[in-house]
């Protein structure tokens, strides 16, 4: 079992992000045999599926960015593919387009990802503050978004957005404002409205979920003390969801460097703004529409890398000290 | 974090739930609530808008009432595809989800609660998996589902559904916080089997995690494009996600205005599952809270 | 432990069981039973074809001929069917626009009938014969085609007193007029990808040549140069509309007014006619405008094939049909109807349903488009990575025509992009 995971581990060449397991869980005395062999049957149904439907097609992907495609004369006819390791990634590094669109996404996660944090842990902490009133109704408003696909979510903000008619700027419009959603510097935070929108409930009910799970006698203790609802907040909550953060800001890294739907939705209405390889995962999609899928493979594998790299270099930092 | 014992404090009134604080964060979340819902409302008011005139008028008003109209035309279009769409979804998700609790659960209790070689390298390629981005998955996959003629069948989306690495990451991270280790080893001195402790002690004590993540994974489910827009060439198999942005992508054939309607309709079930299990999950999270 | 595994297995049951009962089939397709019934799938999109399709089912019995529905071809429909390709399950027709159709043949994709098509070339017009072959090759059978007129809203023109302009300098002229008359009424909205191409087309501003076995690209050549010059000069000027073709806001601007043309394809009366409800009885068409005073030059725009893809099973039974579709009156007819098509097959240019339209003002619009059709340049190559090409294409038009570039900067970047991915994977570029 294990076996069949580790070529993906060893093509990122990456280790594992390490959440390590609490020590207080590990079992006692050593068993028979067959009792050690038993975990293997719990978990063989999912990492069956596992092997077939994430490895396989990692590894699938990583050996076909090995080659080229290769045609010739006026290539009307099937173009052949040509082993060679490093073309692709040579020339991923090389596009201008690429390696524009993996600075866009970064710029986007830099700024979006704290952003929805703060605004995911400032929500979770409200509902959770004793002087919330209506708290189900506003976990369900901040939920609600998060229920709505993708796609759908960004065909109704482009209607939100539109040049034309826009209820936005149409309620804006007394107070002589309007917003060029599309404008080439603005639309970047266009998406990442859309995106913000659509995860934040998700991130707060996650946040929420782990606030819930600190022990009501130290909160309480707190209380007694004299403590102010934002001291508390401050100095006892938030260090204790420490790892809930921490997962949420590696869940929301890996987000933002898939975007993908939100701007492939707004970009015909865009008027120019989201060009057709806006970020990395764009990107590769227009080559494989080019009919160049080992270069779309080489893409999506750097975009892959540098994300664990990233993910990585994040939980080490953060790691270090009060994990959960 | 232990509180310092010797300051006493009139537990009568504790600070923080003081008319003012109350307001402030009644007004913050309301505003939350405003934004959250504004997008949401617009689709509302439209679809319950005469049929054509969706598009017309601030939109932030009702502006007559043709809600049933609408639902009656959903309805008439292609001969009533939309509900075999709707049902579609439910039923991929619905099994997808199911299964994926299932498989993610007994991965989750089995990498927390035995000991085993290897468990942190499974549980690190797990997590690993995460990070790569799925858009990759889609044409290796397809590519692999053609090789044993799994195209135009609901498999080739149920399969790649039903693996959720998150799920088994919660369902570990759960199993660890919730399931004291006594209370296993005091059913292996009675003389249960393994599977019988999971499923007596284990899946009890994880009910909030697995509805958690039986919700999660409905919703991933639901939100799948690109897959099942690949696989599913019929499009009577086809989940309500792709057959609307088909629709919303022929211009003449199907009127923009249903898309609209479809869009609200085909929120309802997602809205009707959160509530229906937000409770439910809510009483687990304060339970399991108190341990 | 067994019976954790007979649950499992129950399990898989129960799902197996309720996905027979969705009604799936995993069928390959274009397989011939042993019964000797030949049967083949066929995708599309255009709307009317699931009819058509009925239709051929019930008129003959040796061929089973099923219909599925996937996303216009720039949606994602091309993708889908490149897809099957490469995996060995493609259908055994699909709906392929011509300008896709050299693209496709060049990653392989197609098969070539001309062993059992060759027979039935003198049915089609010659132009679009043409474009479904390739160096003797015939890769499918022309549906319709897409010759181009102006569609303009006659109220509008009517209210300032301005006829349907014949030159393009009247069209300027007229535009200006329009948006004088209401800030918010704007000549057109801007052109993208193949529409753009059609008024590039009209001009004989060809964007390929092939000279021996090596490509020439001309997007930036001089012809292609006045075109843009032309239409960058009246979105300098603030005459043409942001609001996006085929968005929600382009529908609303033809129904009211705002929009007040579309220089466009046959095909395209059935969008506006769909989208732009409220615009009934307001719309008109003329002859597209000309560079020269009493010219005749048209340009065309869209137009598709049903084409055999590689792995056909029965290229003969998939002739069959594609031809009967391009042919018959009745499927035809139906079409028209639905679609606008404007048959490729000259038998078929006199059908009844090529008739007036109230939506048209009661115009016979067929008719001017059937005056054009004749003079459609016929020397108009494309490409072979043509979905990279307007890809890279749209991403400078939509700057330039919303004010943040030029478009022949547009057409430069596109060519040179072009160029350079042609070079990358081994193409030959004469020099």
């Amino acid at each position: 079992m294990i076996n069949v995971a580790a070529p993906a581990d060893a093509r990122t060449g990456k280790r594992p992000p390490g959440i390590r397991p609490p020590a207080t869980t590990r079992p006692g005395a050593p068993r028979p045999r067959a009792r050690r062999l038993r975990p293997l049957w719990f978990c063989a149904p999912f990492l069956a599926l596992f092997a077939a439907m994430y490895v396989a097609p990692i590894v699938y992907a990583a050996v076909s960015s090995l080659f080229t495609v290769h045609r010739s004369g006026l290539g009307l006819t099937a173009p052949s593919k040509v082993f060679d390791p490093l073309g692709n990634y040579a020339r991923a590094l090389h596009d201008g387009a690429f390696t524009g669109a993996l600075g866009r996404v970064a710029l986007f996660g830099v700024v979006q990802v704290p952003l929805m944090l703060c605004l995911a842990l400032a929500l979770a902490l409200l509902i959770d503050a004793k002087s919330a009133r209506g708290k189900g109704f506003f976990r369900l408003a901040g939920f609600l978004p998060y229920a709505i696909p993708g796609v759908s979510a960004a065909l109704v903000w482009s209607f939100m957005y539109s040049s034309q008619s826009s209820p936005i700027n149409r309620l804006l419009a007394p107070l002589g404002v309007s917003v060029p959603f599309f404008d080439g510097h603005l639309v970047l935070w266009s998406v990442a409205n859309i995106v913000t929108w659509s995860w934040v409930g998700y991130n707060m009910i996650i946040i929420y979920s782990a606030l819930q799970a600190i022990p009501a006698e130290v909160l309480e203790a707190a209380r007694m003390d004299g403590a102010s609802a934002l001291r508390v907040a401050w100095s006892i909550k938030v260090p204790a969801i420490r790892g809930a953060l921490v997962l949420t800001a590696v869940f929301s890294i890996i987000g933002s460097a898939q975007l993908f739907n939100e701007p492939t939705v707004l970009r015909p209405v865009s008027g120019g703004a989201i060009s057709s390889s806006f970020t990395p995962l764009m990107s590769a999609q227009s080559a494989v529409a080019a009919g160049n899928y080992p270069y779309a493979a080489a893409q999506s594998v750097v975009l892959a890398v540098l994300v664990g790299v990233v993910s990585f270099v994040f939980l080490k930092l953060t790691g270090r000290g009060g994990k959960a | 974090m232990s509180a310092p014992a010797w300051r006493t404090s009139p537990a009568r009134s504790p600070r923080g739930t003081g008319p003012v604080s109350r307001t402030v964060t009644t007004a913050l979340l309301g505003l939350s609530a405003v934004y959250f819902l504004f997008p949401l409302w617009w689709l509302l008011v439209s679809a319950t808008k005469p049929f054509g005139e969706q598009f017309s008028g601030s939109g932030l008003w009702f502006g007559g009432f043709g809600l049933f109209g609408n639902i009656a035309r959903l309805t008439s279009q292609d001969g009533g595809i939309f509900w075999r769409w709707m049902a579609n979804s439910v039923l991929y998700c619905g099994v997808g989800a199911l299964l994926g609790t299932a498989f993610s659960a007994l991965a989750g209790y089995a990498l927390a609660k035995f000991d085993f070689p290897g468990r942190g390298a499974v549980f690190g390629v797990v997590l690993a998996a995460v990070l790569v981005p799925k858009v990759l998955f889609t044409l290796p996959l397809y590519l692999m589902f053609s090789g044993v003629h799994l195209i135009n069948n609901p498999l080739a989306v149920l399969l790649p559904s039903v693996v959720s690495p998150f799920g088994v990451y919660l369902s570990r991270v759960f199993a660890a916080q919730t399931i004291p280790d006594e209370v296993l080893e005091a059913g292996r001195i009675d003389g249960a089997g393994e599977f019988r402790i999971f499923r007596a002690i284990g899946v009890r004590m994880m009910l909030p995690a697995l509805v958690t993540i039986f919700l999660f994974q409905f919703v991933e489910v639901w939100n799948n494009y690109l897959l099942p827009a690949m696989v599913l060439g019929d499009d009577r198999l086809q989940p309500v996600t792709v057959g609307l942005v088909g629709w919303n992508a022929s211009h003449v054939a199907v009127p923009p205005p249903l898309v609209v309607i479809g869009s609200l309709v085909s929120v309802v079930p997602l809205v009707i599952a959160f509530l229906a299990l937000q409770r439910f999950w809510r009483a687990g999270l304060t339970a399991g809270a108190v341990k | 432990m067994k019976r954790f595994i007979a649950r499992f297995a129950g399990v898989a049951g129960a799902l197996a069981l309720s996905v027979a009962a969705a009604g799936c089939s995993g069928s390959p397709a274009g397989t011939a039973s042993p019964s000797g019934k030949a049967s083949i799938t066929f995708w599309g999109w255009a709307p009317g074809y699931a009819d058509a399709v009925k239709a051929f089912d019930k008129s003959h019995p040796d061929i089973h001929v099923t219909y599925q529905a996937v996303q216009p071809g720039a949606k994602g429909g091309y993708q889908k069917m490149l897809n099957a390709v490469q995996a060995g399950n493609a259908p055994c027709l699909a709906q392929l626009g011509y300008e896709t159709l050299p693209s496709f043949a060049a990653q392989g994709a197609l098969e070539n009938v001309a062993k059992y098509a060759s027979a039935d070339e003198g049915d089609y017009q010659k132009a679009a014969w043409r474009s479904v072959t390739l160096g003797g090759n015939v890769y499918g059978a022309p549906v319709d085609t897409g010759p181009m007129a102006l569609f303009y809203n006659k109220k509008v023109f009517d209210s300032l007193h301005l006829k349907a302009p014949t030159t393009w300098a009247e069209y300027r002229s007229d535009a200006r007029r329009i948006h004088a008359s209401d800030p918010h009424r704007y000549i057109s909205s801007p052109y993208m990808d193949y529409d753009y191409a059609g008024l590039a087309w009209q001009a004989g501003a060809g964007w390929f040549t092939t000279k021996g076995d090596a490509w020439r690209v001309t997007m930036d050549s001089a012809a292609n140069r006045k075109v843009a010059d032309y239409w960058q000069g009246l979105a300098d000027d603030g005459l043409i509309s942001s609001a996006p073709m085929y968005d929600q806001a382009w529908y609303t601007g033809l129904g009211d007014g705002d929009i007040a043309t579309v220089v466009g394809a046959v095909w395209q009366a059935g969008v506006i006619k769909g989208g732009a409800k409220s615009g009934a009885g307001q719309w008109a068409v003329a002859p597209l405008p000309q560079w020269k005073k009493g010219g005749t030059q048209v340009g065309n725009a869209g137009g598709s094939a049903t084409a055999v893809l590689k792995g056909c099973a029965d290229p003969k039974a998939a002739w069959t049909f594609a031809h009967w579709l391009s042919t018959d009156r009745t499927a035809f007819g139906g079409l028209v109807e639905k679609a606008s098509l404007y048959p490729a097959a000259t038998s078929l240019l006199d059908l009844k349903q090529l008739g007036p339209d109230p939506y048209f003002g009661g115009q016979n619009i067929y008719k001017v488009f059937a005056a054009a059709a004749p003079h459609v340049n016929a020397d108009w190559t494309w490409g072979p990575l043509m979905t990279k090409t307007v890809a890279d294409l749209d991403d400078g038009l939509g700057k330039a025509w919303s004010g943040k570039g030029t478009i022949n900067a547009a057409l430069r970047t596109a060519q040179d992009k072009t160029l350079a991915e042609m070079k990358k994977q081994g193409l030959r570029v004469a020099p």
